[in-house]
């Protein structure tokens, strides 16, 4: 039954004390782990950092510290010195598998259908902005899922194509939503949790997505995209199934 | 055992846990019938003191289901003596509390809720049989994806309004899928809608219709009396 709300106790309520350096590193970790910063990169100088996070400098220096921590970042001193990106830090599977399982089927196909609508608008304007040079980019990012060797290299690489095609489209609210989905799905979807997910199907469905931009067939770029986010839906469900109920047998309700 | 058989088995095991549900349902409704046959004494009217019962039976119905989400009595605008209606509904949160819910049922304001108008409402009132609705989206309340299921309430013969309970598609899963997936084939319950309830794989998607019967499919009636649920299955 559908019931009416009143919406002011969501509204009126006091803000959460937010916890800055721990978002600057939920923030910092989330970019490894989705390849828009990669290992060997240098970050801005503290102040910088500080700055652009809108931070004071003590909280980014508690920022890089949990970071340094986590092994996430190291602090080189001298002339050269500076704060380096070291590695991505992996999700245990345990922590993957829990969050997989938590997820209701109806949940798993709602972020695919929002996943689909993101996917669908953005491709079609790539189709009609990308330059020869954007294209370039985008192949070699699909490229470089073909080669991944670890499911923490193609979660960045399958995250860093699909951003890609939103940086090509021009617009920066559809990158910031994938992004954002790409954060909730990625490391779902190339964990190793029952079977790994057909590394060389999606990395075929991008060379596709490419080659049909280049053709300027939006129409045909399109249904490669949404095919291809069915398939992230299917194989999410299937896992999630199998990780769930394995070993129920005939189970009776 | 063979693919037949074994969506027979699964079509039954569907249909005793919908019968069940319902059967409950339907002992809170007389539960309410009866309590209210005695307090109106024979006024045509709901009056509020009437409803004095209510809060018991609903809280027990929770308790006794824990897939349900909310429960409660809501009755028909013409059969209270206040000119909203009344919408007796009680839901159970996060920490498996139960307490009531309060509705707007001023019309012209943005949050009325026009509860009359509602499938689980109306077509309880036409057919007098018991409905399933959804899943749907609830876009009037929590935004959350449900399923409701009422039946008619009666007090001397006379159609008052509906009992019922809401379900979320979530928690719907995990009684159904363990069912659902002892079909090695790919398979789904069907509403009357030919919407998927709730499947055994990524190929039927819950919120999906499925028109037609696709090729290699068959599709079995659930036997449920009033609801036209299927069950979809692959036989290879």
């Amino acid at each position: 039954m559908a019931r009416p709300v009143d919406f002011s106790a969501q509204i009126y309520q006091p803000l959460p004390e937010l916890d800055r350096a721990d978002a600057i590193v939920q923030r910092i970790i989330r970019a490894v782990s989705l390849g828009l910063i990669r290992q060997g990169d240098q970050l801005p100088s503290e102040l910088e950092l500080a700055d652009m996070f809108g931070v004071a400098v003590a909280t980014l220096r508690d920022a890089l510290a949990a970071l340094r921590d986590l092994k996430v970042v190291e602090t080189r001193r001298g002339r050269f010195g500076g704060t380096f990106v070291v590695g991505a830090p992996s999700p245990s599977l345990d922590l993957l598998r829990k969050r997989l399982t938590a997820l209701s089927m109806a949940e798993l196909r709602d972020i695919g259908d929002e996943h689909a609508s993101i996917a669908a608008a953005t491709v079609r304007l790539a189709a009609d902005r990308a330059d020869p040079a954007d294209l370039d980019r985008l192949e070699s990012l699909a490229g470089a899922l073909r080669n991944a060797d670890s499911p923490g290299a193609r979660t960045r690489a399958d995250s860093r194509f699909h951003i890609g095609l939103a940086v090509a489209a021009q617009s920066e609210r559809l990158m910031t939503s994938e992004i954002r989905l790409q954060g909730e799905v990625g490391e779902l979807l190339w964990a190793p949790l029952t079977r790994e997910f057909d590394q060389h199907r999606a990395a075929e469905d991008h060379l596709s997505i490419v080659a049909a931009l280049r053709r300027d067939d939006r129409e045909q770029a399109q249904n490669i995209a949404l095919e291809h986010i069915r398939a992230n839906v299917y194989h999410l469900i299937d896992v999630k199934l199998t990780l769930t109920y394995a070993g129920h047998g005939r189970d009776k309700i | 055992m063979s693919i037949e058989a074994s969506a027979q088995e699964c079509a039954k095991n569907l249909s005793q846990w919908f019968n069940s549900f319902y059967q409950d349902l339907e002992f809170a409704a007389e539960k309410i019938s009866e309590s209210l046959t005695r307090r109106m004494s024979g006024r045509s009217k709901i009056m509020d003191g009437d409803l004095v019962d209510l809060p018991e039976v609903s809280r027990s119905f929770l308790e006794g289901h824990p897939t349900a989400v909310g429960a409660g009595a809501i009755f028909a605008v013409a059969s209270v003596s206040r000119a909203e209606g009344v919408l007796e509904w009680w839901l159970r949160d996060e920490s498996g509390t139960i307490s009531k819910r309060t509705f707007d049922l001023v019309p012209d304001t943005d949050g009325f809720y026009d509860y009359e108008q509602q499938p689980w409402f109306t077509i309880a009132a036409r057919t007098g049989h018991v409905t399933l609705v959804g899943p749907y989206v609830d876009y009037l309340g929590m935004g959350e994806y449900i399923l409701t299921l009422t039946v008619p309430l009666y007090v001397s013969g006379q159609f008052l309004g509906v009992a019922g309970s809401d379900i979320r598609v979530r928690d719907l899963e995990g009684v159904f899928v363990p069912a659902i997936r002892a079909l090695p084939n790919d398979a789904a319950l069907l509403n009357d809608q030919d919407r998927v309830i709730v499947g055994n794989s990524g190929r039927f998607l819950v919120g999906d219709r499925v028109k037609g019967v696709p090729p290699g499919a068959r599709k079995i009636g659930l036997d449920v009396p009033g609801l036209d649920l299927h069950l979809l299955y692959l036989t290879s």
